[in-house]
C-alpha cells in the first residue's frame, strides 16, 4: 500500500466526493425505510446510517437522527476494531452495547468494515436502527425503572460477529429469535439493515476502486480540515462567554423524590474558535433506566451546540475539534458503568443535558440557543403489545401516533413535529389509519391543544392530545412520560410550555391520572389519553409581531385573551388587531 | 388529419405537429404567463406559417390537441387556487397541519414549519367515524353537517375537500355528505377523498383532495377557454390534457380532477425516451434526463415499464405538500444551465440549487446577471458557440462569463480559469448525478446496464460526463431532444390506469376472490378502449400488483404475467416474481416471509394511429459549415475541436471525440475519451 500522501484535491473535487458519500447514506436509509417490517422502522423511521473512517471518526451521517450519530459511531467502530483487530471482507458486526458505544441498547447497530481485495480496511459503514423489541423483562424498549442492566433484561451485543463472508451466523440468530419477541418481525428487521449495509458497501467499493484508496483517504483528511475551518469561522461570529443553565426531569421511581436535575455549563470562545462544556456536575448515576451513555451524553451536548451553528457546517470528526465536553466518570449522565441501566438514554434525561445546554447558550447571547423542546415519551410515543384478535397472534411495537414539541429558535416559530430534541423532528408520525390496521387498536382523537405553546418572540410548538382504546382485546402500553412537572421551558423571556399528562378513561366514563412511567394494562372499552407538551418559547412575547398573534388566533391555536394577556395584543372579536390597545398593552409591560 | 401536441414549460411552449404520414415538425414559441393559451396559439401559427396556411386553416385540420399545462402547478405555487373548506371526521383536524412528521436539515431552524394546504380556520369537524373493516361507529350526524355547510357559505368557500378516516373501506358518508353538498351548495365544486384516490393513509388521501378540490374552478375556466379559444380559431377536433400518470385524458375529464394536471408535460418525457429507445437501441432500462433552465428532471423506465411514486411534493420534502397521488416517478433538482456557481469561506465550491433563472439569466446574458452560472461556464471552455446560442437567437457575452468565473472562482479556489470552469462543470455534474442515483435506487436500476437519455436545452453540455460518472454503457440524444415532453405527447398512445384495494396473501391465497377482482378491472379497462378508445387501431391491457412482505408498509410493483389465476399462471409464479423484484431493487429477499398483495393496476392504452414507419423530426442539411474551435477538456487542456452541424453529419459512422455537435435547439459537447455517432433519425449516440 502506498503510504504517501496523494495529491490535494481542489475545491470542486472536495464538494463531489463529500456529495457521493453522502448518497451513499441516503441509498443505505432508502432501504431501510422501504424493507423494514416493524412499524418504529418503516413507519416511523427511526434509524440512521453512517461512514466512519478506518481511524473510527465520523465521516457522514446525512438526514440521520441526531441522536444517534454525532458520536456513537467512532466510539462502537473503535470496539469493533478492539475485539475483532483482524478484519476480513464480508464480516458485519453486531452491536448495542452502551457501555462500548452505542446509544441505547434498543439501537441495535451493524458494523460493516469495508474491507478491500488486498484485505485492507478502509471504512466502516454503520447501520443503527431502533427496534420493536429486543427482549427486554418487559415489552418495552425504554424500561424507565430497572435498577440494571439485568433487570432491564435485554440481550447485550459488544460487537459480536454477526455475518461471516457475508452469510449471517446462525447461532446469534437463533439467540435472538428465542429472546426477542415477535421473532419474524425482528429478523426481517435485521435483513433490511443487512440490506442497507450491503448496500452500502458495494457502493464504497466501487468508489475506491474508481478514485483509489489514497485519494479517499486524502479526501477525509482535507474534508475534516475544511469542516473545521467553517467551524472556527461559526464561533469566531459569536458572542463569547460562559453561562450556566439547568433542565429537571420529573421525578420516577429510582429517581430522587424532586427528579434529576442536569446541569451544563457552556463557556464560548471566540479567540480560540472553541465551546467547551461542562458535564461534571451532575448527579452520579442512580439505580434506574434513565441514565445516559456516553455515546448520548456527548451527542446530545452536540445537538445543543450545532443547533446554533450555521445549517451548512459539516457535523463531522472535523468539525468536533472545535468542541470540548468534560464527562463524569459513572454520572447520571457521562460515562456510566456495567451494569448502570442506559435503557431510555437516547430520550429522557439526553433531552435535558440539550435542552440545558442551549438555555444556557441562549443566556450568553440573542441568536444562540433556543426554548426547551418538549418531553419525551408520552403514551402517544408507547411500546404497545398484546395478542392480535384478528389474527390471533402476539404483536410488539412502538406507536408514533402524535408528537409535537418544537421550541421556539432565534429566528423562527418552532418546528412543530420534533419528537423531541434529539430526534430533531426526523422521525414520521404514524397515519392512523395504518395503526389501526396494524394493530387492534382506536383512535379516538388526535388534535393540538390551545393555548399550550411556550409563548415567545418566537414562539414553540403547541402540545397535541391523542386518545386511543384496544379493539375487541386488552393492551399493555409502555411509556416513561416528563414534562408534568418540570415542563419545558422558554429562553431569554421565552414563556413554558404546557405540561404533559397521562389518563385513563374507564368504561364507565371515569378518569383517573397514571404514573408518568408506566407499564399499564388497557381493557377493552378503556380509553388512553395522551396530553404531550409542545415546547418553550424564545425570547418575551410582548415583543412578537402582532400579525403573527393575529394569525395564530385566527387558527385557533391560541385564545384572544392570551394574545391580550401574554402576547399583549387585542385581537377584535372579527379578527382585526387594535393597534392603539396592543401600544397601551406592550407599553404598560416595559 | 393533423395532430397537435404542445407542452407549456417554464420558458418555452413547445408544439409539434404531426401530418397524415406520420411526419413530425417542431416549433418553440416564448410562454406567456399571464395567458398560457397566446403562447399555445403563437406557437400554432408558426405551424401555420411554416405550412404557407391560415392559422383557421392549420386548425381545420386538426383532429387532437394534446396540451400539457403548467398552470395547475404554477398556481399552487403563487397561492392562487380557490379558498378551500376541508371537512374531515371529528377529533382529527390537524391531519394536514401534523402530516406524516418528518423532516431535511435537522440543525437548520431559520427554515419555517410549513403553512397547512388548508388552514386550521376553514377545518370543519364532522361527526362520523368508520372503523378500518368498514362498519360505521358513529353515524353521520347531517344536521351538523349542515351547520358546517352553512358557515361554509357565510365565510365564502369557493371549493371543498372532504376526507373521512376509513372512507375507503366504507364511502357512505362521504357519498351523503356530497349529495348533501351539491343540494345546499350546488355552484361550490367538491372532492371527495375516496372516489379521487382510493388509498390507505389519511394524510396523503387528504391532501390530494384538498390539492384537487382547490383547483377546480381556476381549471374549469381555463380548460374551457382552452377549447373555447380553439375552437373560435376553427379547431373542431378532440382536446387531450396531459396527466401526471403519463397519459392523457379529456379536458372535461380533466376538469373535474384536477390534481392529474400537476405534473402534465414532464411525465411525457420518459415515453418519448422508450419510444427513441426502441427505435435506436436494444435496451429496456433507461434513465431518462431533462436539462431545463432551473430544473433538472431525471425519469426511468425499467424493463420497458415507467416506474410510478405515491410520493410527489410539491416543492421540497417535508417543506412543501404531498400530492399523495399515483404518478410517474420524477426526480426534480435545482441543477440547469442557470445554477449558480459559489466559492464558500471554507474553499468549497457549490453549484445549485439557486438559479439565475430567465432573468437575469446567466452573465453571458449581459442582462443585469452578477453570478457565475453553469451556462456562463460551458462557455468560458467553448462548448457554446456564443453566436450560434439557441441557433443564434441570442449573443453572449464570452469577456463577461470569464470576468465573473476568474473573479468568483478561479481566484478563490487557487486554479487557473478552465480548470475553475471545468470544477462548475464536474460539481454540477456530480449534484445531477446524485439526483439520478437517488431514483435510480429507489426504483433498483442499474445505471451501469441503462442507456441515459439527454433531453433539455441544457443537456448536450454535461451529459456525456453523466453517463460516464454513471457507468452508464450509452448516451442517447435525440434529435428532438430539446422539446421531448412535447414530442411524447405526440408519440404517445391514450391511456387510462384503473386501480382496486383487493387485500389477498400468499399464506391465504384467495384465487377466486383475486380473480374476480381482475375481471372487473379488465372489464373497466374494455370499456375504456370502447368509449375513449373508440377507432384506435389497437389497444392493450397490462396487470400490475402491488405487493410487500408480511409486516411491510411500502408496497413494489410486481407486474402479473397473465390476468387470471389458474393452471397455466399459478400464485408460485407471482411469488416468485415478487422475491425477484426484491432482490433486484433491495440488494435481499425473504423467501420464507409470506407476501401480501394489496392493490391491482390495470393498465389500458388505445394506439391511435398505425405504425407506418418512425415518426421522427425531418432534419436538413445546415447552410452553415463546420468549422473548428478551441475547447477546454478536463485532464486534457485546450484542443482544437470539430464544431459540427447535425445535418452536415454522415450517418451510422461511429467517430472519435473530441466533437461539438450542433443543432438549432442544442450544443453536444463529445470529449476526447468519447466516441459518437449520428443515426438514420438523427438522434446523436455516445459511447462515454
Amino acid at each position: 500500500m502506498n503510504n504517501g500522501r496523494a495529491n490535494k484535491l481542489d475545491g470542486g473535487k472536495l464538494s463531489i466526493l463529500s456529495n457521493r458519500l453522502g448518497g451513499i447514506c441516503r441509498k443505505m436509509g432508502n432501504t431501510l425505510l422501504r424493507t423494514g417490517r416493524s412499524g418504529v422502522l418503516n413507519r416511523a423511521k427511526d434509524f440512521s446510517c453512517c461512514i466512519v473512517t478506518r481511524d473510527c471518526e465520523l465521516l457522514t451521517a446525512e438526514e440521520s437522527l441526531p441522536i444517534h450519530v454525532l458520536s456513537g459511531p467512532d466510539l462502537m467502530a473503535r470496539s469493533m476494531h478492539e475485539f475483532h483487530p483482524d478484519l476480513k471482507k464480508g464480516d458485519v458486526f453486531l452491536h448495542n452495547s452502551p457501555y462500548h458505544g452505542d446509544s441505547h441498547p434498543a439501537d441495535h447497530t451493524l458494523l460493516m468494515p469495508v474491507i478491500d481485495d488486498k484485505g485492507i480496511h478502509h471504512f466502516t459503514l454503520i447501520a443503527k436502527a431502533h427496534q420493536a423489541d429486543i427482549g427486554n423483562s418487559i415489552p418495552t424498549t425504554y424500561h424507565g425503572t430497572a435498577r440494571d442492566v439485568y433487570e432491564e433484561g435485554a440481550l447485550i451485543f459488544p460487537a459480536v460477529k454477526v455475518v461471516e463472508d457475508y452469510k449471517p451466523i446462525d447461532d446469534i440468530i437463533r439467540m435472538c429469535r428465542m429472546r426477542i419477541r415477535v421473532p419474524d418481525q425482528w429478523y426481517g428487521d435485521f435483513l433490511a439493515m443487512l440490506g442497507a449495509v450491503f448496500i452500502g458497501e458495494k457502493e464504497m467499493l466501487a468508489i475506491g476502486d474508481e478514485t483509489g484508496w489514497n485519494l479517499l483517504h486524502e479526501f477525509t483528511d482535507q474534508w475534516f480540515d475544511y469542516s473545521e475551518q467553517r467551524m472556527i469561522s461559526a464561533i469566531k461570529g459569536m458572542k463569547g462567554g460562559t453561562a450556566t443553565a439547568q433542565s429537571t426531569h420529573d421525578a420516577i421511581p429510582g429517581t430522587p423524590k424532586d427528579g434529576i436535575t442536569i446541569t451544563s455549563k457552556v463557556k464560548i470562545s471566540p479567540n480560540s474558535s472553541t465551546i467547551e462544556v461542562d458535564l461534571t456536575e451532575n448527579p452520579d448515576a442512580l439505580a434506574c433506566g434513565l441514565n445516559v451513555s456516553e455515546a448520548c451524553t456527548r451527542t446530545s451536548t452536540m445537538i445543543g451546540i450545532f443547533n446554533s451553528i450555521d445549517n451548512s457546517v459539516p457535523k463531522n470528526a472535523g468539525s468536533f475539534r472545535r468542541i470540548a465536553i468534560n464527562l463524569k466518570e459513572d454520572g447520571v449522565v457521562g460515562i456510566p458503568k456495567h451494569p448502570t441501566s442506559c435503557s431510555a438514554s437516547t430520550t429522557n434525561l439526553a433531552d435535558r443535558v440539550q435542552n440545558s445546554t442551549m438555555r444556557a447558550m441562549a443566556a450568553i447571547s440573542d441568536g444562540l440557543g433556543m426554548g426547551e423542546i418538549g418531553c419525551f415519551c408520552p403514551p402517544s410515543t408507547s411500546v404497545v403489545s398484546g395478542v392480535d384478535p384478528r389474527t390471533r397472534k402476539p404483536f410488539v411495537n412502538q406507536l408514533f401516533l402524535g408528537h409535537t414539541a418544537g421550541a421556539g429558535s432565534p429566528f423562527q416559530d418552532a418546528w412543530m413535529t420534533m419528537l423531541h430534541a434529539g430526534n430533531g423532528g426526523m422521525c414520521y408520525i404514524d397515519s392512523v389509519e395504518l395503526d389501526e390496521v396494524y394493530t387492534p387498536l382506536h383512535v379516538h382523537t388526535r388534535r393540538l391543544i390551545k393555548d399550550s405553546e411556550g409563548a415567545g418572540r418566537f414562539r414553540g410548538a403547541p402540545g397535541i392530545e391523542v386518545e386511543i382504546s384496544p379493539v375487541n382485546c386488552g393492551m399493555e402500553a409502555g411509556f416513561v412520560a416528563d414534562g408534568n412537572i418540570n415542563v419545558p421551558l422558554g429562553a431569554r423571556g421565552g414563556g413554558n410550555a404546557a405540561p404533559s399528562d397521562q389518563r385513563l378513561k374507564a368504561k364507565d366514563g371515569k378518569i383517573n391520572k397514571l404514573e408518568q412511567c408506566s407499564q399499564v394494562w388497557i381493557e377493552d372499552g378503556e380509553t388512553l389519553i395522551s396530553i404531550a407538551c409542545g415546547g418553550g418559547g424564545y425570547g418575551d412575547p410582548k415583543t412578537r409581531d402582532p400579525n403573527l398573534v393575529l394569525k395564530d388566533v385566527s387558527e385557533g391555536l391560541i385564545s384572544r385573551e392570551r394574545a391580550k394577556n401574554v402576547y399583549g395584543v387585542e385581537v377584535s372579536a372579527d379578527l382585526n388587531i387594535n393597534e392603539v390597545e396592543t401600544e397601551n398593552l406592550r407599553v404598560k409591560s416595559k | 388529419m393533423l395532430r397537435f401536441a404542445c407542452d407549456t414549460g417554464g420558458t418555452f411552449t413547445d408544439l409539434i405537429v404531426e401530418d397524415e404520414t406520420g411526419c413530425l415538425s417542431m416549433y418553440k414559441a416564448a410562454t406567456t404567463p399571464d395567458d398560457p393559451i397566446v403562447g399555445a396559439i403563437n406557437a400554432l401559427r408558426l405551424a401555420a406559417e411554416d405550412r404557407g396556411l391560415d392559422l383557421s386553416d392549420l386548425l381545420k385540420e386538426g383532429e387532437m390537441f394534446i396540451h400539457g399545462t403548467t398552470h395547475a402547478i404554477n398556481a399552487i405555487i403563487t397561492g392562487n387556487t380557490a379558498k378551500t373548506g376541508f371537512f374531515t371526521t371529528k377529533g382529527h383536524p390537524d391531519i394536514l397541519v401534523i402530516r406524516e412528521g418528518g423532516r431535511i436539515e435537522p440543525f437548520n431552524f431559520k427554515v419555517p414549519y410549513p403553512e397547512p394546504y388548508i388552514p386550521r380556520s376553514l377545518t370543519f369537524e364532522v361527526p362520523e367515524r368508520i372503523n378500518s373493516n368498514g362498519e360505521v361507529i358513529t353515524p353521520l350526524e347531517e344536521g351538523v353537517f349542515l351547520e358546517l355547510l352553512d358557515q361554509a357559505r357565510d365565510v365564502g368557500l369557493e371549493a371543498i375537500s372532504v376526507c373521512f378516516l376509513w372512507s375507503i373501506a366504507n364511502p357512505v358518508h362521504e357519498i351523503r355528505v356530497g349529495e348533501l353538498i351539491t343540494e345546499h351548495l350546488p355552484d361550490v365544486p367538491f372532492s371527495l377523498s375516496h372516489k379521487l384516490n382510493p388509498a390507505l393513509r389519511e394524510y396523503r388521501r387528504a391532501s390530494a383532495t384538498s390539492i384537487d378540490a382547490s383547483l377546480k374552478p381556476l381549471m374549469t375556466d381555463y380548460l374551457k377557454n382552452l377549447t373555447h379559444r380553439l375552437q373560435s380559431e376553427g379547431f373542431s377536433g378532440k382536446t387531450l390534457v396531459l396527466t401526471s400518470q403519463g397519459g392523457m385524458i379529456e379536458a372535461e375529464e380533466m376538469a373535474s380532477a384536477p390534481i392529474h394536471a400537476i405534473n402534465s408535460g414532464p411525465s411525457m418525457a420518459p415515453i418519448a425516451g422508450r419510444y427513441y429507445a426502441q427505435l435506436e437501441c436494444d435496451e429496456d432500462s433507461l434513465i431518462v434526463a431533462d436539462t431545463g433552465g432551473t430544473t433538472y428532471d431525471v425519469s426511468l423506465v425499467r424493463k420497458n415499464r415507467i416506474p410510478k411514486t405515491r410520493e410527489t411534493w410539491i416543492g421540497q420534502s417535508f417543506r412543501g405538500h404531498m400530492t399523495g397521488f399515483p404518478s410517474i416517478d420524477i426526480k426534480s433538482v435545482g441543477a440547469g444551465g442557470g445554477s449558480i456557481a459559489k466559492v464558500d469561506e471554507g474553499g468549497i465550491l457549490h453549484v445549485g440549487p439557486g438559479s439565475a433563472g430567465a432573468v437575469p439569466g446567466p452573465v453571458c446574458y449581459d442582462m443585469g446577471g452578477t453570478e457565475a452560472t453553469l451556462t456562463d461556464a460551458c462557455l468560458v471552455l467553448g462548448y457554446i458557440d456564443p453566436s450560434y446560442f439557441l441557433g443564434g437567437e441570442m449573443n453572449l457575452n464570452t469577456n463577461l462569463a470569464r470576468e465573473v468565473i476568474e473573479e468568483q472562482i478561479a481566484r478563490p479556489l487557487g486554479l487557473e480559469i478552465n480548470s475553475a470552469a471545468a470544477s462548475i462543470v464536474s460539481v454540477a455534474t456530480e449534484n445531477m448525478v446524485q439526483a439520478i442515483s437517488e431514483i435510480t435506487v429507489n426504483q433498483g436500476i442499474d445505471p451501469a446496464e441503462s442507456l441515459l437519455i439527454g433531453g433539455g436545452g441544457a443537456a448536450g453540455l454535461n451529459s456525456t460526463f453523466i453517463a460516464r460518472r454513471l457507468g452508464c454503457p450509452k448516451l442517447l440524444i435525440p434529435v428532438t431532444g430539446a422539446g421531448l415532453s412535447a414530442y411524447g405527447a405526440a408519440i404517445s398512445d391514450l391511456t387510462s390506469e384503473f386501480r382496486s384495494v383487493f387485500f389477498a396473501t400468499s399464506d391465504n391465497w384467495d384465487a377466486k376472490g383475486v380473480n374476480n377482482n381482475l375481471k372487473t378491472l379488465e372489464a373497466r379497462a374494455k370499456e375504456f378502449i370502447d368509449s375513449a378508445g373508440k377507432g384506435s387501431v389497437s389497444s392493450k391491457i397490462e396487470y400490475t400488483v402491488e405487493a410487500r412482505y408480511a409486516g411491510q408498509v411500502w408496497e413494489i410493483d410486481v407486474p402479473l404475467r397473465d390476468f387470471q389465476f389458474g393452471k397455466k399462471y399459478t400464485l408460485e409464479q407471482l411469488v416468485d416474481d415478487f422475491h425477484e423484484v426484491h432482490n433486484d431493487i433491495f440488494a435481499i429477499s425473504d423467501p420464507d416471509s409470506s407476501v401480501e398483495m394489496v392493490c391491482w393496476t390495470a393498465a389500458v392504452s388505445c394506439q391511435m394511429r398505425a405504425e407506418d414507419g418512425v415518426r421522427n423530426v425531418t432534419f436538413s442539411a445546415s447552410d452553415k459549415s463546420d468549422e473548428r474551435r478551441l475547447v477546454y477538456f478536463d485532464g486534457h487542456g485546450e484542443l482544437s475541436t470539430p464544431i459540427k452541424k447535425l445535418g452536415n453529419i454522415v450517418t451510422g459512422k461511429k467517430d472519435l471525440g473530441p466533437a461539438i455537435v450542433e443543432t438549432p435547439f442544442t450544443t453536444i459537447v463529445i470529449d476526447p475519451e468519447a466516441s459518437y455517432q449520428v443515426s438514420e433519425n438523427n438522434s446523436v449516440i455516445i459511447w462515454p
